[in-house]
């Protein structure tokens, strides 16, 4: 079933869809309204009118994120939520809610950047009620039994996740690349009824293979174009753990144990992975991709840049120098999504596989 | 802090920099400009603006170990730090004053040596370079103690200070100001506030200084009438013909930007306001014909600036006002030294790039009845997303309410290399015979 067929099939369940822009939101909180968050982050689209609205030095996840609206392919969305992430989605909310004359409603998610302080926890417990707030005006009261059961549930596909990437780490999990990333990635737009079960078995499936081999680890945002993990595969060589903004960077924290579902979610942010478009600490960045070369004795890192995109540009040349100074090689794509794999960029992943095999 | 540094530094602040600022007017007195027959006389004050800034960086060089020194972001609530006693350098003032002096790409380019790529905001890869190379114009830039910045303009400070604080393993307060999607809400004021006080115990720790409340007020009182009166500043170009043009205030921001709440910033602009005014009296324009009256949106295109001015000019086109130097003067008002840090919250969060589109518009049309605009020219700066985003959406919806016709300019506030000299100018070429339909 394609994404499409199934937020159609979603729908007529009931359920609201919520279009997602990038990165951190409390997907837990739309669940319990009843609700699918629709993640956009690279939506297979040609840029044509995000031209007429956004310059040529801005990204194409905003790009694209834009063009997806004004193709009318969002127009399944009830609504549209858009965390903080930097500053092309910050105007880029403005356009759509301000300008766009969209006949549906736009939310809009301030989450507090580090360092992190007592003011930050307080703030980001009250964001979360007032999110809940906001989505009862078009979506009817918040059941708060169904809050906490969502928030255990995402507990609960945390810890798989955690599983699978562990093992994944340690060479101990037999999926291809381009299939690891292909199932992970459908967390983008499941219910967590239906992502659980199916990470389950994928877990079950693939637990226990063989995964020695060439270990690298992608860092950036998005594996776009997907087809360097397809040449990867064709090379041998096994991407053991990422630091990806749409994955391992989301995904990857222990969640908190509170009683109260809000504190619970309020210590899931804190919880973790650095981030850039988070403010952390370069070091805590450096030492957070260290951490995970030497888990999973990763000879290489490809860092997957989308061109123009600030908030990763500024770390990555202190994360770059730091992986070479600890004798792990690197590489960095810097392009446009959606651009597939051209002939220079083989052959850069060919002599990158060479270097570290 | 160290004494032998700081007796130094009394010893230039109290002789040596007066003594050099003496040198530098009689050196300077024997080179005189061909006066430009588009122009008025020019302003007087700027003799001043020169020896009070030059005095600021000449003084910066005996900073440190005297006294505590903060880079600082110009949309940092920077009446905090001062009770401290810090010494306050403005990164972006040293990038536009590099810009200027057509030294963007040479610093930009020790910045992407080191990996920092060429699409990042070039105030930052100035400021990287600098801190690089040790590249500057203005001798030296003291070592700061701590890095203060407020994403109250755009998340890009916090990325570039977060390098900075990364490489010099010193403390970086991040003031964070949620944005104004729809509007500023109590909570976000409470956690606004919170987080000044969360400051306060490490600057103390930091300036080995007692915060004084009382000096505090004096300060944000010494803020509040320097921005006011730089408003007022700005308002005298709503006078036909407009005594200034806004790529004199684009110089005369400096001190509004890097010595607010400091005594000689309001003095500065007081005088300034006054010689604006004797001009309005005398009828002085600040161009000899000035036919059309136009708004500039965005951060100025350093590197151009003296070649625009002439150019507008020559047409007979004066800029008489712009978002951004309006920027340290709109939400002065907020100010209150009963609510000290409430208000300050709120002056610095609802400054224009934290503020979503519809604000922006709203400000642009009121700028343009107010100013009598007749036109508009938008620079789409590569290195600003926040400013320049939505700015193709601006430049419809002012035409479409008010019949104001713009011109789009690709440039960079500082780095030359990202402007096309023949593209501006055919597009200018066009706007400029739009205009006289
Ligand atoms: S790719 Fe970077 S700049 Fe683009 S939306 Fe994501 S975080 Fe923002
Ligand atoms: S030019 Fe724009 S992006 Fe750069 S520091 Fe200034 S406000 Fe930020």
């Amino acid at each position: 079933m394609t994404r499409r067929e199934y937020l159609s099939k979603q729908k007529e369940m009931g359920r609201n869809l919520i279009g997602v822009f990038p990165a951190y939101y409390p997907k837990e909180i739309l669940w319990a309204f009843n609700a699918v968050p629709a993640e956009i982050w690279d939506p297979p689209l040609e840029i044509a009118g995000a031209n007429a609205h956004l310059q040529p030095y801005i990204c194409s996840v905003a790009k694209l994120g834009l063009e997806l609206i004004l193709q009318g392919k969002g127009d399944i969305l009830d609504g549209l939520l858009f965390p903080h992430t930097c500053d092309s989605i910050q105007n880029l909310a403005s356009i759509v809610y301000d300008y766009l004359g969209l006949n549906k409603p736009c939310y809009f998610f301030y989450h507090p950047k580090a360092p992190y302080r007592n003011s930050s926890r307080t703030y980001y417990l009250e964001q979360l009620r007032s999110f809940v707030s906001r989505l009862e005006k078009d979506m009817g009261p918040l059941d708060g039994g169904e809050l906490k059961h969502r928030v255990e549930q995402g507990h609960h596909l945390a810890a798989i996740l955690r599983e699978i990437y562990d093992l994944r780490s340690q060479g101990d999990f037999s999926a291809s690349n381009a299939e690891f990333y292909r199932v992970i990635r459908q967390g983008e737009y499941l219910h967590p009824d239906d992502f659980i079960p199916l990470l389950e078995g994928f877990l079950g499936r693939s637990k226990g293979g063989d995964g020695k081999g060439s270990a690298v680890i992608l860092s950036g945002i998005l594996a776009n174009p997907p087809e360097i993990l397809g040449l990867l595969d064709d090379l041998g060589v096994r991407v053991a753990n990422d630091d990806l903004l749409n994955c391992g960077r989301r995904l990857l924290m222990e969640p908190g144990r509170m009683e109260d579902p809000f504190e619970a979610l309020t210590a899931n942010y804190f919880a973790m992975p650095p981030c850039t478009t988070k403010d952390s600490p370069l070091d805590e960045r450096v030492n957070d991709l260290l951490k995970k070369i030497e888990k999973s004795s990763t000879k290489g890192v490809i860092f997957y840049m989308v061109k123009f995109c600030e908030p990763e540009l500024f770390d990555v040349p202190q994360m770059v120098a730091a992986v070479k100074t600890a004798g792990v090689a690197t590489l960095i794509i810097d392009v446009d999504l959606n651009q597939g794999l051209s002939g220079q960029l083989t052959t850069r992943v060919e002599a990158f596989v060479e270097m570290i095999s | 802090m160290s004494l032998t540094k700081s007796i130094r530094y009394n010893f230039m602040k109290d002789i040596g920099a007066p003594a050099v600022m003496g040198f530098a007017k009689a050196g300077k007195k024997k080179r005189r400009r061909k006066p430009n027959p588009n122009f008025g006389p020019p302003l007087k004050c700027a003799n001043r603006l020169k020896e009070i800034m030059t005095r600021h960086y000449f003084l910066s060089r005996y900073a440190e170990g005297a006294r505590p020194v903060a880079w600082v972001t110009s949309g940092a609530p920077v009446e905090l730090l001062r009770p401290f006693d810090f010494y306050t350098i403005y990164p972006e003032n040293h990038g536009a004053l590099c810009g200027a002096q057509r030294l963007g790409p040479e610093l930009c380019s020790v910045a992407e040596e080191h990996g920092y790529n060429q699409d990042l905001c070039s105030y930052a890869r100035i400021d990287i370079g600098h801190f690089l190379s040790g590249k500057t114009p203005v001798g030296k830039l003291p070592r700061p103690d701590i890095l203060f910045a407020s994403n109250n303009i755009c998340q890009t400070v916090a990325y570039w200070y977060k390098v900075l604080a990364h490489q010099l393993k010193i403390p970086f307060l991040l003031f964070d100001t949620p944005y104004n999607f729809e509007e500023i809400t109590e909570n976000d004021i409470t956690y606004m506030v919170s987080q000044l006080e969360e400051m306060i115990p490490i600057l103390e720790e930091v300036s080995g200084k007692r915060f004084n409340n009382q000096r505090f007020e004096q300060i944000m009182l010494l803020a509040r009438d320097s921005s006011f009166t730089w408003g007022e500043v700005l308002a005298t170009m709503k006078t036909e013909p407009a005594p200034m043009t806004i790529f004199d205030a684009f110089i005369h921001l400096a001190p509004i930007v890097s010595l607010r709440g400091l005594p000689v910033a309001l003095d500065y602009y007081q005088t300034l306001l006054d010689e604006l005014r004797e001009r309005i009296d005398r009828g002085i324009g600040a161009i000899k014909n000035e036919r059309k009256r136009l708004m500039w949106d965005n951060i100025a295109i350093w590197y151009k600036v003296r070649d625009f001015s002439n150019l507008f000019a020559e047409h007979g086109m004066n800029f008489v006002t712009a978002t951004y130097t309006n920027a340290w003067a709109e939400t002065i008002s907020n100010m209150d030294t009963d609510k000290p840090l409430e208000s300050m919250a709120r002056t610095y969060s609802l400054v224009v790039l934290n503020n979503n589109l519809n604000h922006r518009l709203g400000l642009m049309e009121r700028l343009i009845k107010e100013y009598k605009v007749d036109g508009l020219v938008i620079h789409s700066a590569k290195s600003c997303k926040p400013y320049s985003v939505g700015q193709y959406d601006l430049k419809r919806l002012l035409m479409d309410r008010l019949g104001v016709p713009s011109v789009v300019i690709d440039a960079d506030i500082t780095d030359f290399r990202a402007y096309s000299e023949e593209q501006t100018r055919t597009r200018l070429e066009a706007f400029f015979e739009g205009m006289e339909d």
